[in-house]
């Protein structure tokens, strides 16, 4: 009795969810972001569904069992236009974003009351690699550090450290490809000192995020310069709204969300940026560091090479943007601070160009050729491995300004092909 | 009897308190636009359903016996904090003679409790929340003892009654004007909560809970808002004169001293963004501990 009437408690939290995100996924964060009743969680101890949303290719499929394998019982998966794995057969699967919410919310009162019972495990429950340790708890070696217990290395000091002499121990692990605070995909080997970053090797670059469907188009004909450039303003909000959580303004993000969702050429982003100032998000969050070279910047182009000053944007070539005033928004120093900045004077710089290109009679392109996607110019293939640079750019850094410089690049946008048997990835809204 | 009566009040203002936190804290979040999350009076109790009915998990190989202790060690202090606080002259379960000593060996030890609670997971991230709040724990001592200081001169007691007593004719937070700010800003660092908190970030996936589930989280949770109860509780009693103030009971007026403290601290904690541990430690240091040595000479020439 008293189980039930807790369970009917527990039915009624808001439903902490864990986004694991494939291929194509994130268009299942933003609305999930913006809906009551759910909760993002960060880790999948804290959650009670893991929601698989995108296309997760079959070289990662170890690594999804791995993470859903750590949600703690009671939990249940939702699969958002992806298929459940093997030995998953009850799980629920879901293609319209619109349901997203309702399900996730009816999952966990299933859950909660009974009616549904928990997932099952898909992995046996023992450690990865075997005891390699010496003695009972790896400390019977040499400096009380033996062996590699489960496969890992002690963390032991076996390097100096690289910024201010303070040797501490090293500690190596391991994360992604699905680490909520990485673009999915993106998997690392790490060591640390302390929280400071000795080396940073990539192990599986982020998966391709396709663009807006406009983009796509703009490559075939002529189109709306309005829509184009709100599309861009759209890219560059979802991506401020992913830095302001991390940075804890979970809050700010969300009215960036909530202006990306109701964007129209009239729009504005005065009262946004004002609050952004006014809340310390340049001066207190960990901005510093994070600046490319030369190379580098102009290898990953788009903001973050405008961010570094160099003149690059291919709408510079095209007339139409001409015949409205366009000329490239430039920043300077180029590192995470830089680049923030430059992503929102390119938002008012669109938003701008929308509202002129509406006064011109809705002003198009003139035509396929050269674009400038909000990432950068258009590659008819995708950057095998934008995130290359990490491993020159991360070592000496603390960890969260570490994780606030690969959120302010656009690592996994270095293509605008769709993901595996999908027209569109992003939908406008 | 009047230790009794204390002691019962004390846990009903760990629960209350507590409850209260969680509430204002969904209630200002929405101000915040954050979206509606359901009824933000049931949804603390809601979610402390679902994490007791949650399985506590384990990691490979922790220190399973400091895991589970850490989160009642970090309880415990918090009590034993708001232990100290009292509601009236003669309302108080411990009246020590060295009061103030002992808050500021609890935050000594609240250090140990959170290293703790990173370390025994044996996980990276949560290893990392414990590291951090060791390198900065410090600093937050440091501060907040000598503002502590501050107030005890006044009193010629470190009895926290007699603290109280002194602030008869001028609460602290005006006679000490540099006190209360800074001991509320090393207070979300003892607390890590909203911009110092750095020991369970979003960047670590929650830090040093961040491979914590079931009731052993449940717990850790509860134990973190007793910790600002008895935060709060520590600086309405040194700053805003305790229980004294006219017309209502003086537990009344604590009570409603150390809400008006829970407040400040959940706005901002959703308003701020967390500050870099780097940025932390130069505020502490370069900023925050000189200034809490001007606000103990201003209370030294003050009390001469």
């Amino acid at each position: 009795m008293a189980v039930s009437w807790l369970g009917r408690l527990a039915a009624r939290a808001p439903v902490p969810v864990y986004p694991l995100l494939g291929i194509g996924g994130e268009r299942a964060l933003y609305p999930l972001a913006l809906a009551g009743r759910v909760t993002r969680v960060d880790s999948p101890r804290h959650a009670s569904v893991l929601l698989v949303a995108g296309h997760v290719p079959v070289h990662h499929h170890e690594a999804l069992k791995r993470v859903h394998d750590q949600l703690p019982r009671p939990f249940a998966t939702l699969w958002f236009r992806s298929q459940p794995l093997p030995g998953l057969e009850n799980a629920r699967r879901v293609d319209d974003p619109a349901t997203l919410t309702d399900e996730l919310v009816a999952l966990h009162r299933e859950l909660q009351t009974g009616q549904r019972g928990s997932s099952p495990r898909l992995l046996p429950d023992e450690p990865p690699n075997p005891w390699e340790g010496l003695g009972d708890d790896g400390h019977g070696g040499e400096g009380m550090m033996g062996g590699t217990p489960y496969g890992r290395p002690m963390a032991m000091n076996m390097q100096d450290d690289i910024r201010d002499g303070l040797t501490l121990d090293s500690l190596t692990f391991r994360l992604g490809p699905f680490y909520p605070l990485l673009p999915p995909g993106l998997a690392a080997e790490i060591t640390l000192q302390g929280d400071v970053i000795q080396s940073w090797t990539n192990q599986s670059p982020a998966y391709p995020r396709a663009l807006d469907a406009v983009f796509q188009t703009a490559r075939e004909r002529p189109v709306a310069i309005a829509e184009l450039e709100l599309a861009r303003a759209r890219h560059h909000l979802r991506h401020l709204y992913r830095a302001l959580r991390l940075a804890g303004l979970e809050g700010l993000g969300l009215k960036a969300l909530r202006l990306a969702r109701e964007l129209t050429p009239a729009s504005h982003l005065d009262g946004l940026r004002r609050q952004l100032t006014r809340a310390g998000f340049f001066r207190l969050a960990a901005l510093d560091g994070g600046a490319l070279d030369a190379e580098t910047a102009r290898r990953l182009g788009g903001p973050a090479a405008r961010a570094a000053g160099i003149d690059t944007d291919r709408r510079s070539d095209d007339a139409h943007y001409r015949r409205l005033g366009f000329r490239p928004a430039l920043g300077r120093g180029g590192d995470t601070r830089a680049r923030w900045h430059q992503k929102l004077a390119e938002i008012e710089q669109s938003l701008a160009l929308a509202g002129r290109a509406v006064d011109e009679g809705d002003l198009t392109t003139v035509g396929p050729g050269g674009l400038e996607t909000p990432c950068g110019p258009w590659r008819e293939r995708p950057a095998q491995d934008a995130g290359g640079c990490l491993e020159a750019l991360l070592p000496g850094m603390e960890w969260d300004s570490a994780l606030a410089t690969i959120a302010s690049l656009d690592l996994a946008e270095g293509s605008a092909s769709p993901p595996p048997g999908e027209a569109h990835a992003e939908e406008p809204q | 009897m009047m230790a009794w009566a204390a002691m019962v009040l004390t846990f009903l203002a760990l629960a209350v308190g507590g409850y209260a936190v969680a509430v204002a804290d969904r209630l200002i979040a929405g101000a915040c636009g954050w979206p509606h999350q359901g009824n933000a009076w049931l949804a603390p109790l809601a979610r402390g359903a679902w994490l007791y009915r949650q399985d506590a998990n384990v990691t490979e190989a922790p220190d399973r016996p400091a895991w589970r202790l850490a989160p009642a060690l970090y309880l415990a202090l918090a009590a034993l904090g708001l232990a100290l606080v009292p509601w009236s002259p003669t309302l108080v379960v411990a009246d020590l003679a060295t009061g103030v000593v002992l808050w500021g060996s609890l935050e000594a030890l609240a250090t140990v409790a959170i290293f703790l609670h990173g370390w025994s997971a044996n996980a990276p991230l949560a290893l990392i929340g414990g590291y951090r709040y060791v390198a900065l724990g410090l600093s937050y001592i440091l501060v907040s003892m000598f503002v502590l200081i501050g107030v005890v001169l006044p009193a010629e007691s470190l009895k926290f009654s007699q603290v109280v007593a002194a602030q008869e004719e001028l609460w602290n937070v005006v006679r000490q004007p540099l006190g209360l700010p800074l001991f509320l800003i090393v207070g979300l660092g003892l607390t890590f909560w909203g911009p110092l908190n750095l020991a369970d970030s979003t960047d670590l996936a929650g830090g040093t809970a961040s491979e914590v589930s079931g009731p052993p989280r449940l717990v850790w949770e509860i134990a973190r808002v007793a910790m600002l109860v008895a935060f709060s509780g520590i600086a309405a009693t040194a700053f805003l004169g305790g229980w004294l103030g006219p017309w209502l009971p003086g537990p009344l007026w604590l009570a409603l001293k150390m809400l008006a403290v829970l407040l400040a601290l959940a706005w901002l904690g959703r308003v701020l963004p967390r500050l870099a541990p780097e940025r932390c430690v130069t505020l502490m240091w370069v900023v925050l501990l000189p200034l809490s040595f001007v606000d103990l000479i201003w209370a030294g020439l003050e009390a001469l």
